[in-house]
This record gives C-alpha cells, sequence and structure tokens, in this order.
C-alpha cells in the first residue's frame, strides 16, 4: 500500500492553477524529496495532505484514508516551514500541550517529550520561553513536536531552513534513522544537496504541474550529474518547451 | 480520560496559559486590588452611610473589568493563531476543527470566569467589612447570572474573532454589551414609539440581540432586595446557554469552512 497517494490532483485559488494535475505516490519506509522553485505548489500539495483544505478534482489517500479525517493525521508528523509555536510557552509546555491534542496520557507525554528534547538538543533550553529561541532553535523544537506522537508519516516543509551546519547533520541522522524504523518521509526542500543525500526518490515540482519524478540514483543517470544541475536542466528545458 | 476530553483539556490549558502570561490580565488585577479594596474602608466627606454608592461603584467596575477580560480574551482567540500561523502545526494534530472552537471557548470561558470569581471576592470583603454581611444570597446569585453573562459575551467574540480583525471585533462587541446593558430593557418601549422601518430595525435587535440586561443583578445587590426565584434564574442560565451554543454553531460552520 502506498502511504501517500495522489491522482490527478489539482488545486487553483482563483486564477493561479497552484497545483496541476499532480500524480504521486510514496511507499512506506521511502524517504521522498518534493522539489521545486518557490511557488511551484509543494506547499500547497502538503497542506492538501494534512487535511487544510480540499482538492478541486483528482483523488488523493493518506496512510490509506482520507486526510481530512482527524483519525488519519493521529499517524503523521507535521513540521511546518518556518516554526510558529506560542511564543509564551517553554518547550515541555508546548509538547504537552501536543501531546493532549493527540490523544496521549500526561505521563506518556511528559516521558517522550523528555526524551526528544534530548534527541533535539534543547534539554539546556528547556525551560525558557519559545520567545527567546533562535530560529535553529525553534526549527529543533519542530522537529520535536513532530515525532511526539511516534507518527508512520512525517511531512516536513523545508526542514533544514535555519539549521547550522552541525544541527543538519544531526537532522539527516534523524531521518536515516526513522527510515530503518520503517518511517516514511516526505519533505519538501529547496536544499538539494541534502536532498541528494537523504532521498530514495525525487519529485520536481514546476508551477503546480510534475516535470521530473524517480529514484535519486536514476536521475543522476551514470553519477556524471549531481542533482541541482538535473533540477537546472529540468527546469530549464520545461520552460524552454513552454515559451513560444 | 477520554481522547476528546484530553484534547479539550490541552486547548483550554493553552488559552489559559497564554492570558495568564500576558501582562494586560495583571494590570486589570491590580486595577481592581487598588480600586475595589480601599473602598472598603472608605467614608467620603466623613459619612459612614455611603456605604450604598460605594458598592453600587463597586460593581460598576466588576462588571466593566469583566467586559474587558471577557471580550479581551475571547476576541483574541484565533486572530493570532491566524497571523503568527501558529494554528497550521495546531491544525495538523488529529483534533477535529470543531473540537479546537470548543477546547478554546472553554479555555477563555475558565480564564474569565476565574478572574470574574477574584473580582465577587474582592468585592465581597468590601461589603464584609462595610455591612459585617460577608456573602449574602443575592449576591451569589449576582456572580452565577454574571458567569451566564460571560458564557454569552465570550461565545460573541470567538464568533467575531473567526470574521473580522480584533479591533472590529472588540469595537462590535463592546458596543453590543453596553448597548444592550443600557437600553436593553427599554427596548420594547422603544419599539412601541417608533414608526415603521425604524421599529422593525428595533424588532429585530430585540429578538437577535443578545438580552445582557437579564444577568445585571446590580440594584438588587447594592438595595438589598430579595433574591430572584430561582425558576428565573435556571431560565435566565437557560438563556445563556443556548444563545452561546448558537454562537457556537455558527463559528464551527464558518471554522470548518475556513481555508489555512
Amino acid at each position: 500500500m502506498d502511504v501517500v497517494r495522489l491522482d490527478g490532483v489539482s488545486k487553483a485559488f482563483g486564477p493561479v492553477r497552484a497545483v496541476n494535475a499532480l500524480s504521486l505516490a510514496v511507499g512506506q519506509g521511502e524517504i521522498m524529496g518534493f522539489l521545486g522553485t518557490n511557488g511551484a505548489g509543494k506547499t500547497t500539495t502538503i497542506k492538501m495532505l494534512l487535511g487544510f483544505f480540499r482538492a478541486d478534482s483528482g483523488q488523493m489517500s493518506v496512510l490509506g484514508a482520507d486526510p481530512f479525517a482527524p483519525e488519519t493525521r493521529r499517524r503523521i508528523g507535521y513540521m511546518p516551514e518556518t516554526a510558529y509555536y506560542y511564543p509564551y510557552l517553554n518547550i515541555r509546555e508546548l509538547l504537552s500541550v501536543y501531546g493532549g491534542l493527540c490523544g496521549m496520557d500526561p505521563q506518556t507525554a511528559r516521558v517522550r517529550a523528555e526524551t526528544l528534547i534530548a534527541r533535539v538538543g534543547l534539554v539546556e533550553a528547556g525551560d525558557r520561553l519559545l520567545r527567546t529561541y533562535s530560529k535553529g532553535m525553534l526549527q529543533r523544537a519542530g522537529i520535536a513536536q513532530a515525532l511526539l506522537h511516534d507518527p508512520d508519516l512525517l511531512i516536513l516543509d523545508e526542514p533544514f531552513t535555519g539549521l547550522d551546519p552541525l544541527a543538519r547533520i544531526q537532522f539527516r541522522d534523524l531521518i536515516l534513522e526513522l527510515k530503518q524504523q520503517g518511517k516514511t518521509v516526505f519533505f519538501s526542500s529547496h536544499e538539494l544537496s541534502e536532498a541528494e543525500l537523504i532521498c530514495d526518490r525525487v519529485a520536481i515540482l514546476k508551477q503546480g504541474s510534475l516535470v521530473l519524478c524517480g529514484a535519486v540514483r536514476d536521475v543522476a543517470g551514470d553519477g556524471q550529474q549531481n542533482l541541482e544541475r538535473i533540477f537546472l536542466r529540468v527546469l530549464g528545458d520545461t520552460k524552454a518547451e513552454g515559451e513560444p | 480520560m477520554s481522547v476528546g476530553t484530553r484534547q479539550l483539556g490541552a486547548l483550554a490549558r493553552l488559552s489559559v496559559l497564554e492570558l495568564y502570561r500576558r501582562k494586560d490580565l495583571i494590570v486589570v488585577f491590580l486595577l481592581s486590588a487598588v480600586i475595589l479594596l480601599p473602598l472598603a474602608f472608605f467614608a467620603p466627606f466623613g459619612m459612614t452611610g455611603a456605604s450604598r454608592y460605594l458598592n453600587e461603584l463597586g460593581l460598576l467596575l466588576v462588571w466593566l473589568f469583566s467586559i474587558v477580560i471577557g471580550l479581551g480574551v475571547s476576541v483574541r482567540l484565533f486572530p493570532p493563531e491566524f497571523e503568527s500561523r501558529t494554528i497550521y502545526p495546531l491544525l495538523a494534530k488529529p483534533v477535529a476543527r470543531e473540537t479546537v472552537l470548543f477546547g478554546k471557548y472553554l479555555g477563555a470561558l475558565a480564564a474569565s470566569v476565574s478572574a470574574l470569581a477574584c473580582f465577587y471576592l474582592a468585592y465581597m470583603l468590601l461589603i464584609g467589612v462595610r455591612q459585617g454581611v460577608w456573602c449574602p444570597l443575592i449576591l451569589a446569585q449576582a456572580f452565577v447570572l454574571h458567569a451566564g453573562f460571560l458564557v454569552m459575551i465570550t461565545a460573541l467574540g470567538l464568533l467575531g474573532s473567526l470574521v473580522m480583525t480584533t479591533s472590529a471585533n472588540l469595537t462590535l462587541c463592546g458596543l453590543a454589551t453596553v448597548g444592550m446593558l443600557t437600553f436593553g430593557q427599554r427596548l420594547p418601549a422603544l419599539i412601541e414609539a417608533q414608526p415603521a422601518p425604524g421599529r422593525w430595525v428595533l424588532q429585530a435587535i430585540h429578538w437577535i440581540g443578545p438580552h445582557f440586561e437579564f444577568f445585571d443583578l446590580r440594584q438588587r445587590v447594592v438595595h438589598d432586595w430579595p433574591p430572584v426565584g430561582w425558576g428565573v434564574l435556571a431560565g435566565v442560565t437557560v438563556y445563556a446557554v443556548c444563545y452561546a451554543a448558537a454562537c457556537l454553531g455558527l463559528a464551527g460552520w464558518v471554522f470548518r469552512r475556513k481555508r489555512f
């Protein structure tokens, strides 16, 4: 069974076609990189996968169910593009609130929160209010809240943004560790080098349409090209084709 | 404890924590302490028999502070979530939108009613010291109906917070609250005195508008009038719950359709 499945999904906001007949499947235990330039439709697709709004046409399922159902989201962990959390809470309180929202009992949530706070390196800042955190620290908090309820599918929107080199390495290791545990990771990114290092497959989106999808090693062909060159070539070719 | 209860508890806790960590509530508490408590020992112009005026002033302040807190909390339930985008990770959790709405409402109500309890305690101290009566039944009834008033304005403020900016919502709800508290009782007489188009408008306000004047027992408390009948108290409480439920139902409909 595909963990994420999109069949001809389209979404428009007024005259702007954000996602155009997108078909995509992500298997269990796979790390899928969802790449594209700004405004390509990555975040819109992610929002539809999380049930924030419905597609205008096409079919989509997440973990075999309707993403609009709250029960489906019990198995999804989501980290937003920019860290948006309550500035008047500390990380422990934030995770306690989110644990409650996930239906976890307080004791389990507390133990899990302490483990994750240690895992993302925020033990010393555990009692500080989130408004005092740096961007990188907020990203770490975001990772912790996404993993809190031990989800089967992780949807990460630009997860490497704002992370320092050490945190990037730690986060990359964490994603690979999650893959080894059988979790599926679906992430959007501009960081092509990171995507190349950890993704099993990549999908490249342009103006809402899928222009390339495949295993990283297949896309790279004989290994002569890196993902950055392929990205430039694919987007450049498409542009050339579309022009009169 | 069921999953739904845990979710509601988490959301309510979020609203209460936000309110108590914002400094404006502390300012209102300090103001109430600074103004209400000295009234207990104050003898204007050397007159010790001016208790009623002081009691009336004290209750007026309690009402004013409760409106400030009730509306101040409820109108800010959703706009900051939309502006700072904290709504995204919140809605990505396995929680229904209706639960988010109701949980936040319960949190705002809990915070407002707990603040109201503090104000009534201060007022009780005021009349206890001045008159030696510590907790008359009418004061307990006044507190219950005042809490009913908060049930309504919190729901009204929450509904407005989904469709208006914070400042527009605060202005509109503030005007509706003060307007109905002041003129609600006189509406039937005003309707009779008006020609056709104006009469229809006033009739619409009379039937749709929130009758906050039902909840105001200030005169009874100040003049030591007998308590209201229990049937009336129950009826007005049911009215508050039904009105709040209608507002929450409408808010749920708006929130379900809202695109983020």
